[in-house]
């Protein structure tokens, strides 16, 4: 008498169970469907046109919120976004350029920068010196490009603030 | 009529019925004529059967609870009203969003209607559903009484459960017209579920649905919104009013427990349960003191339905009204480029910004990031801390459903202080802040910046 009664529980409890193991797989697809398996994001090497049609001082790139500096023939290039929240900072003009040695090698700081979203200020090297920002503006690795001789920024390949990039 | 046809033969057409179930006329009625209907509008009307079929008197006053819960729910029922022309309307592609938002406010016959009531409801939800547990804090409605059976403390977190429900939202909300605020409001509302250790650029990511802000953020943000939130908020929502309902209703009910018991020469009156159910683990008779005292109850159907009515109907006229002078804005659209200066969430969230700025400490050489301190773990152990606090408060019994008992006047000064912690904090991000978040007084001239570099 027992059989019968065993196998009619084995079937409630496989169907029971396929239910409950397709509810759970699907859950499983729907969640990991929304992990994206291709970055449509923009490169983080980008040419930034000619290193001579820069301007002597500060450029600013929107596109890659990122500043630009040219001094004669060197070139440095510090992030335009805060480290606090990630806004985009403002670059504001010293009246007077400072001359600071950072890391032995000296730098001509000819503005400083503020976030507008929670008041972080930066020296013109990047170093916070007020406001929530928890560490200095980024500094991103530069050279030219080997096919037209462009210079090109690395995104991905943050430098101290010692690095200078010399045409030759 | 059918009803007639079902009573007993000894009823006459102007007798009363004595079947249960059964009354004279074939609709419930707002206007009932004896307990008996008032009692049968309740049973076998579908908006109606959630009430009680009796409602203690003080429970319904104005001053106790300033209604905010039913003005929570009114501004919910009209945000869902409002959003529903909203959806035909609005859409979700960046490229369009704006557009359409545009398109909303300046082309479409009321459309800038629509979406200032829209709006407008959803900031009075963020004021009104925030005093409503101000009010519950302080009169400790979330506390057990006298009744039976009572689980109010669970029913206080499907209350936080619903307010953060409300907060994200407006978050959510205030998104998807792609503008300015809404793009910035994004970077900095992300970066904060990415300041915290090891698994912020992840939750950064899903959020995000990529690296950057785009169409897979906009949708995810916008699905949120449509769906995944407002069924979690009516989910609560529902929870919340069963509750109610299985805890006696209002704290302040509870005082019927004090009511003097009459002269005990006749046997109690007991009542029996047979069409709402039966309450677990207790007898089906329960012994109502208020079945003794039937002066101080009246029946639900009109004197509930009409003040839930008075407050509905007035929330709808008056944020209606107002809609048609105060017009939703809309900023310049979203441009990664640029970033506004200042940079302001919405008001409710100022606290939150203002946090943020103030909260980045050094330690030595070894800084914590403002963003996780301030945006994270502080408003984390406020809400954990609130989401506990019933099982933290000691006071007695009798001091649920009243203002400012005296066993509750540490906790509720210092309750109190929080209030005003937060409304400082929005006070200062709303009216002080100006460019690059520089203190300014409300009076003072911002000074003239350039808007772009």
């Amino acid at each position: 008498m027992s059989e019968p009664k065993s196998r009619r529980e084995v079937f409630l409890k496989l169907g029971f169970g396929a239910g409950v193991a397709a509810l759970g797989a699907q859950a499983v697809a729907s969640l990991r469907s929304l992990v994206p398996n291709v970055s449509y994001d923009a490169p983080t090497t980008v040419k930034l046109g000619m290193p001579l049609d820069f301007p002597d001082g500060m450029k600013f790139l929107p596109d890659e919120r990122l500043f630009v500096f040219r001094e004669g023939k060197t070139f440095h290039a510090v992030s335009a976004v805060c480290t606090h929240l990630g806004c985009t900072v403002r670059a504001e003009a010293l009246s007077q350029p400072v001359t600071k040695t950072v890391r032995g090698v000296p730098l001509r700081m000819t503005h400083r920068f503020l976030c507008p979203c929670h008041g972080s200020k930066y020296e013109g090297d990047g170093t916070n010196v007020a406001g929530p920002a928890p560490k200095p503006l980024t500094w991103y690795f530069l050279s030219l490009a080997p096919d037209d001789g462009q210079l090109v920024v690395d995104l991905a390949l943050p430098v101290g603030q010692d690095f200078r990039f010399t045409l030759v | 009529m059918s009803s007639t046809s079902k009573a007993p033969a000894t009823s006459g057409k102007d007798t009363p019925l004595e079947a249960p179930g059964v009354h004279a006329k074939p609709l419930w009625s707002v206007k009932p004529a004896s307990d008996r209907e008032a009692g049968d509008a309740v049973v076998s009307n579908f908006l109606l059967h959630w009430f009680p079929a009796k409602t203690y008197k003080p429970s319904l006053d104005w001053n106790y609870s300033f209604w905010l819960g039913t003005a929570s729910a009114a501004l919910l029922l009209l945000l869902t009203v409002s959003g529903l022309p909203l959806l035909f309307l609005y859409v979700p592609s960046v490229e369009r969003a704006y557009g359409s938002v545009k398109d909303i406010e300046y082309v479409i016959t009321f459309g800038f209607w629509i979406r200032a009531v829209h709006r407008l409801a959803a900031h009075l939800m963020v004021a009104v559903v925030f005093l409503h547990m101000v009010r519950v804090f302080l009169t400790g409605a979330y506390k057990n009484g006298r009744g039976q059976g009572q689980k109010r403390e669970w029913n206080w977190v499907l209350g936080v459960g619903l307010l953060l429900s409300t907060l994200l939202l407006s978050f959510t909300g205030y998104l998807l017209p792609w503008d300015q605020l809404a793009y910035w409001a994004i970077t900095v509302g992300t970066n904060i579920a990415s300041s915290v250790p090891f698994v912020g650029p992840t939750i950064r990511e899903l959020l995000l649905g990529g690296r950057a802000i785009d169409q897979a953020t906009l949708i995810r943000f916008y699905v949120l919104h449509v769906i995944a939130l407002p069924a979690a908020i009516g989910v609560l929502f529902l929870y919340h009013m069963w509750r109610v309902r299985k805890d006696g209703g209002l704290a302040r009910a509870d005082g019927a427990m004090l009511l003097p018991e009459k002269a005990a020469e006749a046997p109690s009156k007991t009542k029996t349960y047979t069409l709402l159910g039966v309450a677990r683990g207790t007898s089906p008779a329960v012994k109502a003191s208020t079945l003794e005292r039937p002066e101080t109850t009246v029946n639900s159907i009109p004197d509930l339905t009409r003040r839930i009515a008075i407050v509905v109907l007035g929330i709808f006229a008056v944020v209606s009204i107002a809609s048609v002078f105060y017009h939703a804005p809309l900023e310049e659209p979203a441009n990664a480029l640029v970033t506004p200066n200042p940079a302001k969430a919405p008001w409710y969230f100022l606290w939150l910004q203002e946090i943020v700025t103030d909260t980045t400490v050094k330690i030595g050489s070894f800084t914590i990031n403002g963003a996780f301190l301030g945006g994270v773990l502080l408003p984390g152990a406020l809400v954990l801390l609130m989401t506990v606090w019933p099982w933290l408060d000691k006071s007695a019994p009798g001091s649920a459903g009243v203002w400012f008992p005296n066993d509750r006047r540490t906790q509720n000064i210092v309750f109190l202080l929080f209030v005003a912690f937060v409304l400082v904090l929005t006070f200062i991000g709303t009216f002080c802040r100006g460019p690059y978040w520089h203190l300014y007084w409300p009076w003072e001239a911002w000074p003239e910046l350039p808007t772009r570099i």
